[in-house]
């Protein structure tokens, strides 16, 4: 990027903040949406065509509500949690492949260096050090207990979430998004010429990294059936409890954010990122997280909700070890290659 | 209380209770180590207004005891007002009380699937069930004119009639409810995220359950056969051929398997009722001015949650003396509080559901004492000692 | 999972909400809804008021033939359907008319009017 004039539309237009946020308000539409008509209802409806204003409409009934500080909370880090939980996973997006803005076929992320999948991961972790931070220091019962909770669960799924990550960097020999992706894009076209079994067998050992992927994403995102931090029934919502107005607006663009954010990591790592025929780098980008988010809202209203003991015991006893299993089977691959 | 512990608060205003109860609990990290329970919040002075009313108008305040059970009131209401004044009433008006008796059961217990379903977090199948369950509402409200509180029991008989023609299509609901109740069968039992939620979760023995005076689902979950509708029937249930269902799971898996199959069985009541009913009077012409004899009688019935006691004193007016309700979540409380201990923080939510709990029907605890002129409230703890004083004189 | 195959079916055919209130449910013929009242049959003979457990109706001017009408009030009616069935004259009955919310208190009383018949004067003798 050396033109600052381009470097400037980038970051703030477009493929930046306003298309992450836009795009962070459709794809909770999407999602609503997917869920409802999953269960035979019909979701958002009046506001826009069939609901699609809905996101935004709450966002913005969410600014004008009272924004109240509880008195035995911790100020300071009670009102700047909320800023992290948003912001992180916002920086996070600038280094995922989507569109370039000087040539159409081109995707290049808004910044790019060797090592940057090392740093998405470590963005989405301190972001649970945020959540902690936020539910403990809301001074109230049911925050403690929903912040702890958090914390515990990560524990339990960012081991696998890393170590299926690092499988397709292996493959590429880099640890680059971008070069994770043409990575993909040359195999698949060089497979597509020359069908071999080592292709095939990548193709098998990726698809189990996907499915331990996405399963790791439903505890990341906090949804069912890992939405064990902010179990209405039981913490009536966790650790976001104290949280209203315009901090609670907020969190839920944060949430939203985060949705794209993983949507976008799936995408980019087993999906071949914003590469495909004949339509432009963007609109493939749109189509695949559309579909990764659908995935999503589809597991996470098949299953009831687990309690946190099950739900650690299960990742470690099961997911670790496949995620350990599936690392190794990669590295042999790339060694045959 | 150690170091460790540290007390929650559930109550009155929850997510997990849908009415307002107070239970304050003592964990230990994640496990639930004491419970103390404070009911009452729900108290309006029902008994009281059925002193100043006649035996018609009492009728309406029964059915709003409570809004799920408010059928089962009303005919245990009848029922001892009947027996009270030596009213007997005529044999298709037993039928129907008992129809529209089981299609409460159907939609209670419905309710209570959805319910249970998302206390664990399973909001999808809340939602199914419950949709499911609204051919059952359409069907009463059909019936009796109102979707809640049907209203369809009087003094003497019922109110309303059935007309033959619909049969036909009532039993192709009732086939469509028990079809869909197959399915959340199945569904319940191959689910791996319920199982785990549901069972090995509150569990209580036998001899406990016993102990603790529990009744209804809750005690049969536990393998205690207590149905009054067996046990000791009443209007024509010893004629219906149906099954008594009690399992010896004890958690809150067997609450879904009591539930459930009860439901299969109502089912099955309901097509006989509507196969055998006879023709006749559906009522006994009663007065709302009339007197009754003097009397007291007292009339127990299988409501969902269990049994349910109304008791009726009269001394010749054209209203009671007294009327008492004993619910039958007043005596499933006991029982509630020893199956939470030694459980999770989790699991609190289920365990509570599992009894299906109705606390506006139980809030009648406040004690006026006539002679001295006093009134005071109890707490679960001060009953349990007047209890052991009173049974040591 | 065990429920996925009856989520996808249900995810491409029609929802079942309707959409209130630009669609509709059909009200059932014996759905206890508003008060309707025929003036000429009443008698005022004030049965509907004492039968009524929330004492929700009220007769305007007294009982017997001098009654001048009923005040029904909605707030306080459980819709029950005693009065219906206790008129000796089948004078008030409930319709299936069940959208009665309202803004103002005051506009939930239903006020029906009887005009009572002129008092009998006895026949003048003849002369």
């Amino acid at each position: 990027m050396s033109n600052p004039i381009t470097t400037l539309v980038a970051v703030l237009i477009f493929p930046g903040l306003s298309f992450i946020l836009t795009y962070a308000l459709w794809c909770q539409w999407v999602s609503r949406k997917a869920a409802a008509r999953l269960q035979n209802r019909q979701g958002p409806l009046h506001t826009g065509w069939q609901g699609t204003l809905q996101p935004l409409a709450d966002f913005i009934k969410l600014l004008v509500n009272e924004d109240i500080t509880p008195a035995a909370a911790d100020k300071p880090v009670f009102n700047y949690s909320p800023i992290a939980v948003f912001a992180l996973p916002l920086a996070a997006t600038f280094l995922i492949p989507i569109q370039s803005l000087t040539s159409l076929w081109g995707w290049e992320p808004i910044v790019s260096f060797e090592g940057d999948l090392i740093l998405v991961l470590f963005l989405m972790s301190v972001v649970i050090l945020a959540v902690f931070l936020g539910g403990w220091s809301s001074g109230s019962l049911f925050g403690a207990v929903g912040a702890t909770r958090a914390a515990l669960m990560m524990l339990a799924y960012e081991i696998p979430l890393s170590l299926v990550a690092i499988g397709p960097a292996i493959l590429a020999g880099s640890l680059q998004i971008s070069e994770i992706v043409d990575w993909q894009v040359a195999s698949v076209n060089a497979f597509l010429r020359a069908p071999s079994i080592q292709g095939l067998a990548v193709v098998g050992v990726l698809f189990i990294g996907v499915v331990i992927y996405v399963i790791c994403l439903l505890a990341e995102l906090e949804l069912r059936p890992f939405d064990i931090s902010e179990a209405e029934t039981e913490i009536v919502h966790g650790w976001q409890v104290e949280y209203s107005g315009k901090k609670l607006a907020l969190l839920n663009a944060g949430h939203d954010v985060k949705m794209v954010l993983a949507a976008a990591l799936v995408t980019s790592l087993f999906l071949g990122g914003p590469a495909g025929p004949i339509l432009p780098p963007f609109v493939w980008f749109i189509l695949k997280t559309t579909f990764c988010v659908l995935v999503l809202t589809n597991l996470s209203v098949l299953f009831a909700r687990l309690r946190i003991d099950q739900m650690v015991s299960g990742a470690w006893k099961y997911l670790v070890p496949l995620a350990v299993l599936q690392v190794m089977a990669v590295v042999a691959l790339s060694g045959v290659i | 209380m150690s170091e460790r512990e540290f007390v929650i608060p559930i109550g009155p205003q929850h997510p997990a209770l849908k009415e307002p109860e107070s239970f304050l609990f003592t964990v230990d990290g994640e496990v639930v180590v004491d419970v103390e329970a404070r009911i009452g919040y729900n108290h309006r002075g029902i008994e009281k207004a059925m002193e100043s009313r006649n035996y018609i108008q009492n009728l309406y305040i029964t059915e709003r005891v409570c809004g799920i059970c408010s059928n089962a009131h009303q005919t245990a209401y009848t029922g001892s007002v009947e027996e009270a004044g030596g009213i007997e009433i005529p044999e298709r008006a037993k039928y129907i009380r008992v129809f529209i008796q089981e299609l409460e059961r159907l939609h209670s217990h419905l309710l209570w699937v959805g319910v249970a379903a998302h206390e664990i977090g399973f909001d999808t199948m809340f939602y199914y069930v419950w949709r499911d369950r609204e051919l059952v509402m359409d069907l009463l409200e059909e019936i009796s004119g109102n979707r809640v509180n049907y209203a369809m029991p009087t003094v003497g008989g019922v109110r309303r009639d059935l007309n033959k023609d619909n049969f036909t299509r009532y039993h192709k609901i009732l086939d469509t409810i028990a079809e869909r109740t197959n399915y959340y069968i199945k569904v319940a039992s191959t689910e791996k995220t319920i199982l785990e939620r549901a069972v090995g979760v509150g569990y209580l023995g036998k001899e406990d359950m016993i102990r603790l005076s529990g009744c209804g689902p809750n005690a049969r979950s536990s393998g205690v056969p207590c149905d009054i509708r067996k046990i000791s029937p009443y209007l024509i249930y010893d004629e219906i051929p149906f099954e008594h269902i009690y399992v010896d799971n004890g958690d809150v898996l067997g609450q879904v398997l009591v539930r459930v199959l009860e439901t299969l069985e109502s089912v099955k009541i309901c097509k006989w009722v509507l196969d055998n009913i006879p023709d006749g009077e559906i009522a006994v012409k009663f007065n709302p001015m009339q007197r009754l004899p003097e009397g007291e009688a007292a009339y127990i019935v299988e409501a969902q949650r269990g049994e349910l006691i109304h008791y009726t004193i009269s001394d010749g007016k054209n209203m009671p003396y007294r009327h008492k309700i004993r619910a039958p979540t007043m005596a499933n409380i006991p029982s509630l509080i020893e199956r939470l201990k030694g459980g999770y923080i989790a699991d609190i939510p289920i365990t509570l559901a599992g009894i299906d709990p109705c606390f506006s029907c139980t809030d009648r605890m406040v004690f006026y004492d006539e002679g001295k002129d006093k009134t005071w409230t109890w707490t679960e703890g001060e009953l349990s000692k007047y209890r052991k004083e009173w049974y040591s004189k | 999972m065990a429920m996925e195959r009856e989520l996808l079916k249900n995810a491409f055919s029609k929802p079942c909400t309707l959409i209130y209130p630009f669609e509709k449910l059909e009200p059932p013929e014996g759905l206890r809804g508003k008060h309707e009242y025929d003036a000429e049959k009443c008698i005022g003979c004030g049965l509907c008021a004492r039968v009524c457990p929330s004492f929700a109706i009220t007769l305007k001017g007294g009982p017997g033939p001098k009654c001048t009408g009923l005040l029904v009030d909605l707030g306080k009616c459980l819709f029950c359907g005693q009065c219906e069935e206790v008129c000796p004259r089948d004078a008030i009955w409930l319709t299936t008319e069940y959208e009665l919310a309202v803004i103002n208190k005051a506009d939930g009383i239903l006020d029906f009017e009887r005009t009572p018949p002129p008092p009998k004067t006895p026949p003048k003798k003849e002369e």
